[in-house]
């Protein structure tokens, strides 16, 4: 997806460089919108306070989520569930039902998405050209299972304050390219 | 009194016919469980010294069990009746069984005639954990302990035993040390034996 | 990027690292028992059991997704399927099968063909009541409830209580879509 013209008009950052640097920020929401993480490498702008800013975030999701189902053309089993409910906006669906968006791309960077049937939310800004980060997504989440899931002392919902976690996240994050 | 998990009783190692001790399960089952009990031990407890007391009292149940398969299976009901026997029987056996491997070290302590420790650079209930400031020293290496402890003490070599981290030089995360201090009459016993 | 197709739960459990399963049969042992003095009551240790299943299943599922490369679980008949054939077996190394479906498609039973959960365990005659392997069957209405499925799940056959097999009724409740959490003028 990619909004409102070419990068080449609009002014787009430097090129990414090969190793490092190019994430800005990740947020993880659980499936009742709560966000577990908050991690930022590389924000010099911030313009709304934390909760404001996950909320906002979050809302985005949602709304695109659910405006990206109502547009899709094609028709396959996906729908059958929620047939009735297509034409309405907003209506709620149940987690990996319909079409999904993965990334969307703006002159200034690029927002990677990625949501599992248990409604986990994965979030990660990068450098407008870094490449297709699906399976970066899929490695976090992975990250996520070992460090976070099964630490004794995390209790789901929670807030995410595993020291594991972060590091593992923040050494790996450094080679998106 | 109140228990399941009673151990069936067999006459000799020649006549059981379950578990040979070979069947596994995923790391990760024993990993949800393993958090679920320090969860669950969590809300019944106001601090770290009575949640790790607790995990111990888990572990020591786990260790007299295992003692119990392992004399009927592995050594025809004969037990160890030496302190260093029963020590490498800990660190070799015991872990084999429980970790899939001999414990990285076990050794004397240097100040203390009664002490020795069993160390590992990740035991495998501390594999995934991160312990947040406000849990100080928790380990959750108290259950290991327990299970020490439970083998030893029914082989009759009372004990009291503990999990410490061991910062290491060069390595990011510590070693888990699990301490040990006999008994006095132990020690007395030991003496006796020559 | 097409969908890539699940894997066989024998295929992840051969992948991922295992323990002995007497360390997870003992130390489950060692939960009931705790439990038992806690509690005393035989049915609120039922309970208590069921409960901390759901909370491990809750957790279990993002293991569940990330291993199996299960990307949907939208149709109960499917994911009744995936628990039995890929769950059971990649965490506990045990299959398990499908059997009973009622004719609208919202009830089945899953039946074990194996129990590690059970080895060396007899029930004294104080514990009659109980449900020694509850906690398997709230680890599945866990599971289910993070996919939006809510479910009860009860065992109809348990070998503990003398019946031939572990069997663990299924039920389908509803499926509840995931809604906007935040109020408008919040």
């Amino acid at each position: 997806m990619q909004f409102f013209g070419g990068s080449d008009i609009s002014p787009s950052p430097p090129a990414p460089t090969a190793s490092g640097n190019n994430a800005h920020m990740m947020y993880v929401f659980n499936r009742n919108g709560v966000c577990l993480l908050y991690r930022e490498w590389n924000r010099p702008l911030h313009t709304l306070n934390a909760q404001q800013d996950h909320k906002l975030m979050f809302g985005l999701l949602f709304s695109l989520k659910s405006l990206t189902a109502k547009m899709d053309p094609t028709s396959f089993e996906n729908h059958e569930m929620c047939s009735l409910d297509k034409g309405n906006l907003g209506v709620p669906q149940l987690p990996g039902q319909g079409c999904s968006f993965h990334s969307f791309r703006t002159n200034t960077y690029k927002l990677s998405f990625m949501e599992t049937p248990s409604g986990l939310k994965i979030i990660l800004i990068t450098h407008p050209k870094t490449g297709d980060l699906r399976e970066s997504l899929k490695y976090i989440y992975n990250l996520y299972v070992e460090y976070v899931v099964k630490n004794p002392i995390y209790t789901p919902g929670a807030p995410i304050r595993c020291e594991l976690f972060n590091t593992s996240l923040d050494q790996y994050v450094r080679s998106i390219s | 009194m109140i228990g399941v998990g009673k151990i069936k009783q067999y006459a000799n190692v020649l006549e059981t016919p379950l578990s040979k001790g070979k069947q596994e399960v995923s790391l990760s089952a024993f990993a949800f469980l393993f958090s679920e009990l320090v969860q669950y031990n969590q809300t019944q407890v106001d601090n770290i010294a009575e949640l790790e007391r607790r995990l111990e009292d888990a572990g020591y149940s786990v260790g007299a069990r295992i003692l119990e398969l392992l004399c009927h299976r592995d050594k025809g009901n004969r037990r160890e009746t030496r302190l260093l026997g029963i020590l490498s029987f800990v660190h070799s056996t015991v872990w084999k069984v429980l970790f899939g491997k001999v414990a990285d070290s076990l050794e004397k302590g240097t100040e203390h005639e009664d002490e020795y420790m069993i160390s590992e650079k990740e035991l495998l209930v501390n594999r995934f954990i991160s312990i947040p400031k406000d849990m100080g020293t928790f380990n959750c290496g108290a259950f290991v302990a327990g299970i020490v402890r439970g083998v030893l003490d029914s082989a009759g070599f009372p004990a009291v035993v503990t999990a410490h981290f061991v910062p290491m030089e060069g390595q990011q995360r510590p070693r888990t040390t699990i301490l040990i201090k006999f008994a006095e009459e132990v020690l007395r016993r030991e003496a006796r034996l020559g | 990027m097409a969908p890539v197709a699940p894997r066989s739960g024998d295929a992840i459990f051969a992948s991922v690292e295992h323990v002995n399963a007497e360390l997870f049969t003992l130390t489950y042992g060692a939960i009931v028992r705790q439990l038992l003095t806690d509690l005393e009551e035989v049915e609120e240790v039922n309970k208590q059991l069921d409960q901390m299943g759901y909370n491990i299943g809750v957790r279990l599922i993002d293991e569940f997704l990330a291993k199996s490369n299960v990307s949907r679980c939208v149709d109960f008949k499917e994911t009744a399927d995936a628990i039995a054939k890929i769950g059971f077996k990649m965490f506990l190394g045990v299959g398990a099968s499908v059997t009973n479906w009622d004719a609208d498609g919202t009830c089945c039973s899953i039946v074990l063909d194996d129990n590690p959960l059970v080895d060396f365990v007899e029930l004294p005659d104080t514990c009659q009541g109980l449900y020694y392997c509850n906690i398997l069957s709230g680890v599945v209405r866990g599971a289910l409830e993070m996919v939006s499925m809510k479910t009860e799940v009860t065992w109809v056959r348990d070998m503990l209580r003398g019946d031939d097999a572990f069997e663990l009724q299924v039920k389908l409740l509803k499926q509840v879509p995931e809604e906007y959490p935040y109020k408008d003028d919040e």
